[in-house]
Parts: C-alpha cells; structure tokens; sequence
C-alpha cells in the first residue's frame, strides 16, 4: 500500500542531508531503539519463550524435577477423553459464540446511538455523557449490577414479568442459553458508549457537501446513508470491528461476576478455563499450553482481520 | 509442664476473663526478625495489627514484620518466595489450599517435640480443625481462625408457622418446613390447590452456588461418607452421599418447602424479609442481620444424615514455609513462639472480635458469648470439617459443586449429577498426580 503524498519526491534528499548532517551514523536509530528493544526482550520475548518452555515440560515452582513431556499438554486438547479438551473446546465455542452474537449488536448499536446523536437534539450533550458513563464502571460493578437485574427470583427484569405482565418468572442465571442474555445485554450497555465515540467523531469527519449534492439530486435518507454515511464510517468500522472483536475474545469479568462460567459451564470463557486450570487446579504447563492455542486462534483471526483492513486501504487508494 | 502451658491452665482457670495477662514466651535466644505474611486485609485487619504489636511488645528478643496481602496474592507469590529462598517465615494459608502447598512442598512439617517445645497443644483446639492442617501423618499448620456454615431461623415466621422449636434432625426439619411453606392463596403443601411456582413463605434456603452445595456435604459426611477415599480419590458418589443429597433435593422437588432454581442473593433477600424460615449459611451473615435488628437465632446445621453431626468450616492455619538450607534455627524456634502465642486463649478471644469462631472449646466457653446468638452453634463446634486433606481441591471442589447445582436445579438426578461429578474430578485428579510425583 502506498499513499501518494504531494511533494514526496522532495523527502530523500531532505533525509539524505539530516542523516549526513547531524547524527552521522547509520546506527543511531538503532541505538534510539535500544531501550525499548531491552524491554521488549524482557517483557514479551522472555515470557513468551519461557510459557513455551513450561508448556512442554511438567512444571511446578516447587518440584525437585521438571521432566520434557514435549507435545502432551497440546495432545491432550486434541484428546477427546480429557476433561482439558472437553472443557477447553467447550469454552471456545462458548467465546465464539460471545463473539459472534455481541460484536453486530455492539457495532450495529452504537452506529444507530453515534446516527440518532450525531443530529443537533435537544440535551444532546446530555445523552451522549449518559451512554458513556457506564463504561466508566469497572467489570464487578457491572456484573454485579446485571446478575442482579436478571436474578431469577428478585431480579427487576422477572419481577416486571410476574407483577406487569403476570407471567411466570424466567431463571436466567440458571439456565443454559439463558444465561447469555444478563451477559450479552450487559456488555452491550457497558461498552456502547466508547464505540459510539468512534463513530461520532467519525460522523463529524464527513463533509456537509456530499449530503447538500445528494440532496439536490433528490436523493432519501436511506440512500444517503447507504451510499454516503456508511461507505465514508468504512475506516472507523473496521477500527470498532477489529478492536471489538478481540475485547469479545477476551471475555472474563462478565461471565465470572454475572454467572460464575455456569450453570454446567455453558457460559465459561477461555480465558477463565484458563484461569481455572492454573491457579485452581494448579496445572500450569497444561494452562501454558492452552494459552498458546488460544493465542494462536486469535492470531489467525487478526491475520484475517489485517487481510480485510489491507485490501479495504486499497480499494480507497 | 513448661511455663507457657502453667499460664494458659491459669488462664483457663481464671475463664479468661478478657484480660490480656503477660505470657512467657518460650523463646530465649538472641533477638531475631521475623516477617509474617498473612491476608487479613478486611476489617480483621487492625485487630490482627493491634495484636502483632502487643506481640512485639511483650517480646523483646523477637520482632514480628507482617505484610497484610490479598490471599490471592499469596497464593501466587508463595511458590516462587520458597523455591527462591526468600520464603517469609511465618504464612497464614486457607483450609483450601494448605493440603496442595503441603504436597508441592512448600510448607515444613511441625514435629511433635517442636510443638511441646514451643508449648502449642495440639488439644487444646478442635480436632477436626488442627488436623485439617496434616497430611499423611504430619502437622503443617495451626489454626488461628474459623468461620462454619450453620443454619439462622427467623423467629417471627417460625412463630406464626407455629414451629416452636429450632429443627435438630431430618424428620423435625421436614416437619418444621412443611408448617413455613405456604403459597400465594395461602394453601399448604399437600394441600388442592397449592401451587409450589408461587411461595409466599417457605421452609428452607437451598440455592446454586459454592455456598448451597455446602449443605450437601455437610448431609454427605453426616451419612458417613466423604468428598475422597482413602487413595484420595473422589468419591462424593458414595450411596450414602446420594442418600444424603437427594434428601435435600428431595425438599424442592418433592415437598415444594424450598424454592427451585434460586440464588444465594435471593435467599438471603428472603431471609431478611421473613419468607423463610431457614437459611443455611455461613456465620460471616451474623453482624448482617444483627444490624438489621431480626428477630433471628443461629443454630447447628440439623442433623440430615444418620450418622454423626458435620458441618463445612473454612479456616486459617500459621505455616512455617520450607526455607532455604542454612535457615537460622533461632529464627524457627522464634516463629513457633510466636504462633504459640497468637494461637493461645487470650489471643483467639481477641481474635473473635474479628469475626471469627473460637477455634478451641476454652474460648467457646467463654461468658462473652453466652448472650450472643452464633453460642447456639458452640456446643457442636468440634463436628465442623474442611473441604480439605487432598491436594487436589480445585479438581474435588468444582465438580462437587456443578454436581449440586445440576442435582438441585433437576437438570440431572441426583445419582447422575454426583456420578458425573466423581467421573470428570478422577479424570482430572489422575492428571494432577503427575504434578506431584
């Protein structure tokens, strides 16, 4: 990809005579880099290569050997007869499922929100603080605010079902299936208003000309958004879609607060399977070894996603 | 008898009294430094503060540096502290995880002729609650705190259900139950008409959580069975746990005097507003309802099974960690003073000021509780026992606890939610033994 600057043909002789004037050396950027070189080794390249070395070993802190298994924490996820990949794969698919149900309502959501207080309304000020102030919250609060929304006997949302509506009460946090709504609905009032940001300074960058042209050639509301608003939101879509769904991906606090990973694990996220299994099973090379599949599920997705990001920046260019 | 121990038998004799009397401590050598790790970060935490110093007070030779931390926290740090040689040299661990750090090696073995030395008698604290701290034989820990699931009645409601007298076994329980439950039209289990979906009042909290499944196995090892065998294997599908556990199913499913499917938030919500009249849980509730003025008494978990009283009870054990070689011994013989002394009357009388169970029957009898109402509970304090001994607990604990909740929400019988909880927790179990050879 190359973006085509006006008087870009001026730069290299520009960088040429900064580099032969000042500095001197062709190892001064490198020296610049160096400290964040250090704490890159330290901080990631370290780490990563030593979870690689506990995810192929037996390893505890504390035991006297630390015996190669080489690949048996990684067959053992493959391993149908292993709780490990009955729980992992089950959790994989619970995040999947997360993932694929909250990112269009997050995305579709706050684009409606960003479109209804992009226009000049009364107390827009207001409704825009609203909708983003529940983002301010941290994941406890909030989960605690919907378990107790959804409870199945005092919960708010079943009390109007039984009292309004004179239905009978539905246990949301203890059925499978259910049990996503208080999570999905929460996360959506919880994150909406940061996307909706997104999308609002988006909204203000669209120039008012295309719509005064499209206007005079007669054009409705839909067709102005179809062909106008949304092609031009394309950049912050992908922004919000990417950014969206690798926050689905690590899904955590949500479901350890509102449902526990229950009932019957139905709602356990990877990332709290993980958890489980190093620090309450204390199986950490097994957890070690999820982490790096986890990881590299995510990577592909993200591969996928840079894919689509790369071709879009062509198309416009 | 040592001089540590003549002052306890006169501080026994003398019923305590609530006065905090000079002790000798045992050790005489020349002054160390110890640091002490512990998670009383709450409001148990100044009590524990204000005890350390009295400590570092009345001992000159010793003094005590505590680090207060989440116990999370500790969890984490601990393994690398020891396997890096700088292990504090006093750490409180929970019931829950003392057994693990045991088999992975990170807690010393407290030797008989250690503990007589230092004055700490093992008899003189609950035995199933000392011995939640052995493993295979050996002392690792003593115990400096308890809290235990029992079971608060409403007094008003047992009153107008006309229960005059608080349920001590299965068959009272029931009874007392059926006379709590009625519906929204006012009819009775049993009753044309009742409808079970619409309680307006009810016998007993059961509900989904870690909490609720406590009570199933309080009814499992009062039928005599247990969480593991003898190879620590789990086991919590014996046909005495299954015996025990459907009966308390049974209460929701077949005599509709507890509700289906509710949560512990619920049932406490419940309690408070005079809908049940029975709610097991754990003590930590008492200063609740005490501030909110029930009518309330709190009472032993009533006895579901056939053979013995049992409860569940969490605790905190003081541990020595493994140090690394050449560990100065007078540091060691300093920190068993030290636990000796917090571990004493005097100190756990305090300590209950912190919300606490006595953790040994001379503080029980102490007349400071006699006009409490957790006293109800005292008399039985010696049945209550730790989810503890294996070092597998995460493994045990989480299928335990989705069995119940599978179990009571009828999603599965019992008898299939407890098999399947046996089946995944051995499966997971011969994984972990690997860890430990």
């Amino acid at each position: 990809m190359s973006l085509s600057v006006p008087g870009e043909a001026a730069r290299p002789r520009e960088a040429r005579r900064r580099r032969g004037g000042r500095e001197g050396s062709a190892l001064t950027p490198y020296l610049y880099l160096l400290p964040f070189l250090a704490l890159f080794l330290v901080f990631v390249v370290y780490p990563v290569g030593y979870g690689l070395f506990v995810s192929m070993h037996r390893w505890d802190l504390l035991a006297e050997t630390r015996p190669f298994v080489g690949l048996e924490y990684y067959r053992n996820l493959f391993d149908p007869e292993t709780p490990q990949s009955q729980f992992f794969w089950n959790s994989m698919k619970n995040t999947g499922f997360f993932t694929l149900v909250s990112v269009p309502l997050l995305i579709g959501t706050s684009l409606g929100l960003a479109l209804l207080l992009h226009r000049p309304i009364f107390g827009r000020a207001f409704f825009r603080s609203v909708f983003f102030l529940p983002g301010i919250l941290t994941v406890s609060v909030m989960g605690i605010l919907w378990r107790w929304m959804f409870d199945n006997q005092i919960g708010l949302v079943n009390a109007v079902r039984t009292d309004l509506l004179g239905m009978q009460p539905l246990p949301f946090l203890s059925t499978e299936g259910l049990a996503w709504v208080p999570i999905i609905v929460g996360t959506v009032w919880w994150t909406i208003g940061f996307n909706m940001t997104l999308y609002l300074a988006g909204l203000g960058n669209i120039s008012q000309s295309y719509y005064e042209a499209a206007e005079i050639d007669g054009a409705t509301p839909w067709a102005k958004f179809r062909f106008i608003t949304w092609p031009l939101l394309a950049p912050v879509t992908l922004f919000v879609f990417v950014t969206t769904v690798l926050a689905s991906f690590q899904l955590f606090g949500q479901t350890l607060v509102i449902t526990a990973g229950g009932p019957n694990r139905s709602t356990q996220s990877t990332i709290q399977y993980i958890t489980e299994e190093a620090f309450s099973n204390n199986q950490f090379s097994s957890a070690s070894a999820m982490a790096f599949l986890f990881g590299l599920v995510m990577l592909i997705f993200t591969y996928l996603q840079f894919r689509i990001m790369a071709r879009d920046a062509r198309g416009e260019n | 008898m040592n001089r540590t121990v003549k002052v306890t038998a006169l501080l026994l004799a003398a019923g305590l009294g609530g006065v905090a009397a000079a002790q000798t401590s045992t050790y005489k050598g020349p002054k160390v430094t110890l640091t002490y790790l512990h998670g009383f970060t709450g409001a148990d935490r100044p009590v524990m503060e204000r005890l350390i110093a009295q400590f570092n007070a009345a001992n000159p030779n010793i003094e005590v540096k505590a680090q207060a931390q989440p116990w999370g926290t500790t969890w984490q740090q601990l393994p690398s502290l020891v396997a890096s040689g700088r292990a504090p040299d006093v750490v409180v661990i929970n019931e829950d995880q003392i057994t693990n750090f045991v088999a992975r090696g990170a807690v010393s073995p407290l030797t008989n002729a250690e503990l007589q030395a230092a004055g700490i008698n093992k008899s003189r604290f609950y035995g199933p609650l000392f011995k939640t701290a052995d493993y295979e034989g050996k002392s690792y820990g003593v115990p400096i705190s308890s809290v235990a699931y029992v079971m608060f009645y409403n007094k008003d409601l047992m009153k107008k259900s006309g229960v005059s007298k608080v349920p001590t076994n299965r068959t009272e329980l029931l009874a007392a139950a059926r006379a709590c439950t009625t519906d929204r039209n006012g009819r009775k289990p049993g009753q044309s008409g009742f409808d079970p979906k619409a309680l307006n009042t009810w016998g007993i909290s059961l509900y989904n959580n870690w909490v609720g499944s406590r009570l199933a196995y309080a009814a499992i090892l009062q039928n005599g069975g247990s969480l593991v065998d003898k190879n620590l294997n789990a086991s919590f599908n014996s046909p005495q746990a299954v015996e025990g556990v459907q009966f308390l199913v049974d209460l929701v499913q077949k005599h509709n005097v507890a509700r289906p499917n509710s949560t512990e938030e619920a049932e406490l919500a419940a309690f408070s507003q005079g809908k049940v009249c029975f709610f097991p849980s754990g003590q930590w509730y008492l200063d609740r309802f005490e501030q909110q003025k029930m009518n309330f008494g709190v009472a032993f978990v009533p006895r579901i099974g056939t053979k013995q009283d049992a409860a569940w009870g969490g605790s905190s054990h003081m541990t020595l960690p493994k140090q690394r070689a050449g560990y100065d011994a007078n540091k060691r013989r300093a920190a068993l003073a030290f636990v000796n002394w917090m571990t004493s009357p005097t100190q756990n009388l305090a300590w209950t000021e912190a919300g606490s169970l006595p953790v040994m029957p001379a503080v029980a009898n102490n007349k400071k509780f006699e006009n409490r109402p957790i006293a109800g509970v005292f008399s039985k304090l010696g049945n209550i026992y730790a989810t503890s001994g294996f070092p597998w607990g995460g493994q045990v604990l989480g299928p335990f606890d989705n069995a119940w909740a599978n179990a009571y929400s009828g999603k599965q019988s019992v008898k299939a939610a407890l098999d399947a909880g046996v089946s995944e927790a051995n499966k997971q179990i011969q994984q972990a033994r690997k860890t430990f050879q």
